[in-house]
């Protein structure tokens, strides 16, 4: 079984147009930028990839996360032809801060907060008469998480149509948080690059809408061939390869693909010393046999990890990729690993070349893995 | 198109982790192991061992492929203004490297997953008050598409400064401060290890009103329905609400069919979204 994407769209610090944001990935464009809101003093990090649409740039405003969810569903159901929905069509939002940011404002009796403004049904709801919406907070593999549950409803034969979605918004929590653990502050996110130190935190919202294959004539972005979501539970914090590579073969099961299927690889490379490792280990795992095995590259460099959204905003970067037939390098990668010696990361410019079938990942802290297949489609 | 699932779901085992006679949090939250936990963390540890024990599952082999599905909405709020009073006092180092992991909603079901070596999938729902039956049906369609062997549901809702807060705001007088568990297997699986097969899950609904979602459950037939004696008992249970629905539901099974409804009716609503479920007695095994 399969599954079409009929409609995408994507917001983040690179740009708000799912073409827009490759194009720049492409370009070796960062979204790396000087702290807009947040008070400065009180952190040793000055930079982050925000998403610079404040109405004043110093002025934090309250529901972001929410404003963007709104806005790449809205787009997504356009490009998918359906601007109407059916009021039942199930929506799953992956987020791992939810409203936080919200909720930051009004602990410190600087805005207002209602339960309510801490899932996502309320907004989608009065925006689209939407009312079957799920909050998924598998953290930072959240997006993926649903669309492997939208391909179960699908499955499962409780819905034809899903709309799948990631949101987040930087927390100060969390900025502060991720500050106070990585010091030096990194200066920027260096994916499987020997001199990485870390994570940067970046925001920005992701949608797409998936149906049943075969159900209708019509343009498609690309299909979904299978979905694994796992959870390492070896460590509470630091990600293990074995989790990895269970959730990368898994996928393969489901998708019916063999390793030497895979043409791309957008993995999760948030720059982190731990992460990276293990990612690196598991990718030389699985496709050890594969000569010369698929591309490998990672967008967070020019993104910044966008939490819940982060894998399924892979997910649309593969499939221009595949449209484009153009593969961005991994941005401020020059001295890859050793451990990612046996694989084929992207570095320097875009790799081009007709790309079919692509694996993206989504690598949470907690151990939460998810792993997508995708065939994108080529004009 | 639609291939109907046919396959039925049973739930096996039931766990409470709330003040009460049998479950004290002052002792029950201390000790090994809950150093590095927060108090959502804590709960659901315990609730897990609980729930686990009760299905005959401690240390099974099924646990390698288990899911976990939490249900909360507070879980991380206070963790997440904790930090940000520890900013505003001086900056981010003034802030416990412990308390980075607990920023995430999805850290209890992680530890409960380390705990008991349960590497299926680990979904955190965060859907309001409909998110305890939410998680139920999320449970179940995890096993149904063969992602998971067994499922642990919990729904947990930590007492804190802000939870008590926000409830303060929006009218809320009591709240739960606890955690429940259930464990979701097919009844198939449950029979061939003979585990006690407590009620099966019959059909969930979601829809925008209390009378759609009932029909959408396929229970406009099921006269009895679980009233409000949950928040009458607990107070607002939030994220929790229909894991404790089910919870006393399959405690108080007999030969009826029970409705669940959450999201409405019982104060606890935000006006969204109602879900609801019907739970029906096990059915005596075929000779």
């Amino acid at each position: 079984m399969s599954w079409e994407i009929i409609g995408m769209s994507a917001v983040c610090a690179l740009g708000d147009t799912v073409a827009g944001i490759h194009g720049a990935l492409c370009s070796g464009r960062s979204g790396l930028a000087p702290l807009s809101a947040f008070d400065t003093s009180r952190y040793r990090a000055e930079a982050a990839y925000e998403v610079p649409d404040r109405a004043r740039p110093d002025v934090e405003e309250p529901l972001r996360a929410t404003r963007w969810l709104v806005r790449v569903v809205r787009e997504a159901l356009a490009d998918a032809g359906l601007p109407e929905p059916d009021p039942g069509l199930p929506v799953l939002v992956g987020t791992t801060h939810r409203e936080m940011r919200t909720a930051e404002l009004w602990w410190r009796h600087e805005g207002s907060l209602s339960p309510a403004d801490l899932h996502f049904t309320s907004a989608l709801r009065s925006a689209f008469g939407l009312y079957d919406v799920r909050t998924v907070a598998s953290a930072c593999a959240a997006s993926l998480y649903g669309l492997g549950m939208a391909t179960d409803l699908i499955a499962l034969g409780r819905a034809d149509t899903v709309v799948v979605a990631g949101t987040d918004s930087i927390t100060e929590s969390s900025f502060g948080g991720f500050d106070r653990i990585q010091f030096p502050p990194p200066g920027g996110i260096r994916a499987f690059d020997r001199s990485r130190h870390g994570m940067i935190m970046g925001e920005g919202a992701v949608a797409v809408v998936v149906r049943r294959a075969g159900t209708r004539p019509g343009r498609t972005h690309g299909r979904v061939r299978g979905v694994s979501m796992n959870c390492d539970a070896a460590h509470p914090t630091a990600p293990d390869s074995a989790g990895i590579v269970r959730a990368i073969q898994e996928a393969h099961e489901r998708a019916a693909v063999v390793p030497e299927d895979i043409d791309l690889v957008i993995a999760h490379g948030s720059g982190t010393a731990q992460s990276d490792l293990a990612e690196a280990v598991a990718l030389g795992e699985v496709f050890k046999t594969v000569e010369p095995g698929p591309l490998v590259t990672a967008i967070k460099g020019g993104t910044g990890h966008i939490s819940g959204g982060a894998g399924l905003l892979n997910l649309v970067v593969a499939l221009e990729a595949i449209r484009s037939r153009t593969l961005p390098a991994v941005g401020g990668l020059t001295d890859p690993i050793e451990q990612a010696a046996e694989v084929r990361i992207v570095t320097g410019r875009p790799a081009t070349g007709a790309f079919a079938t692509a694996q993206v990942h989504a690598v949470g802290m907690g151990g939460i893995n998810a792993v997508a297949i995708v065939e994108g489609s080529t004009p | 198109m639609n291939t109907p699932v046919t396959a039925r779901t049973a739930i096996t085992g039931v766990g409470w982790a709330v003040a009460g006679p049998d479950f004290d949090p002052a002792t029950a939250l201390a000790g090994r192991g809950m150093r590095h936990k927060d108090r959502s963390s804590r709960f659901a540890v315990r609730v897990a061992e609980r729930a686990l024990d009760d299905a005959g599952l401690l240390g099974a082999p099924e646990l390698d492929g288990a899911a976990v599905v939490v249900s909360s909405n507070f879980a991380s709020l206070q963790t997440v203004c904790d930090c940000v009073t520890a900013i505003a006092a001086g900056g981010s180092t003034d802030i416990s490297p412990m308390r980075v992991p607990q920023l995430s909603s999805a850290f209890a079901a992680a530890w409960v997953a380390l705990d008991h070596g349960m590497r299926g999938p680990n979904l955190t729902l965060c859907d309001g008050a409909s998110g305890g039956l939410d998680a139920v049906a999320s449970a179940r369609d995890l096993v149904l598409a063969g992602r998971a062997t067994v499922a642990l549901v919990i729904g947990v809702e930590p007492d804190a400064p802000s939870v008590a807060r926000l409830h303060g705001e929006s009218g809320g007088t009591r709240w739960i401060d606890g955690a429940v568990g259930l464990v979701v297997e097919p009844v198939r699986r449950a029979e061939s290890r003979s585990a006690r097969i407590r009620a099966e899950i019959a059909g969930y609904g979601r829809a925008r009103d209390e009378r759609s979602a009932v029909r959408a459950a396929d229970a406009t037939a099921v006269r009895r329905r679980l009233g409000d004696e949950v928040t009458a008992r607990f107070g607002r249970c939030s994220g929790a609400l229909g894991v404790v629905q089910c919870a006393l539901a399959v405690e108080h099974m007999d030969d009826e069919a029970v409705l669940a409804v959450a999201g409405a009716g019982t104060g606890e609503g935000d006006g969204t979204s109602v879900s609801a479920l019907v739970l029906t007695p096990p059915r005596r095994r075929d000779t």
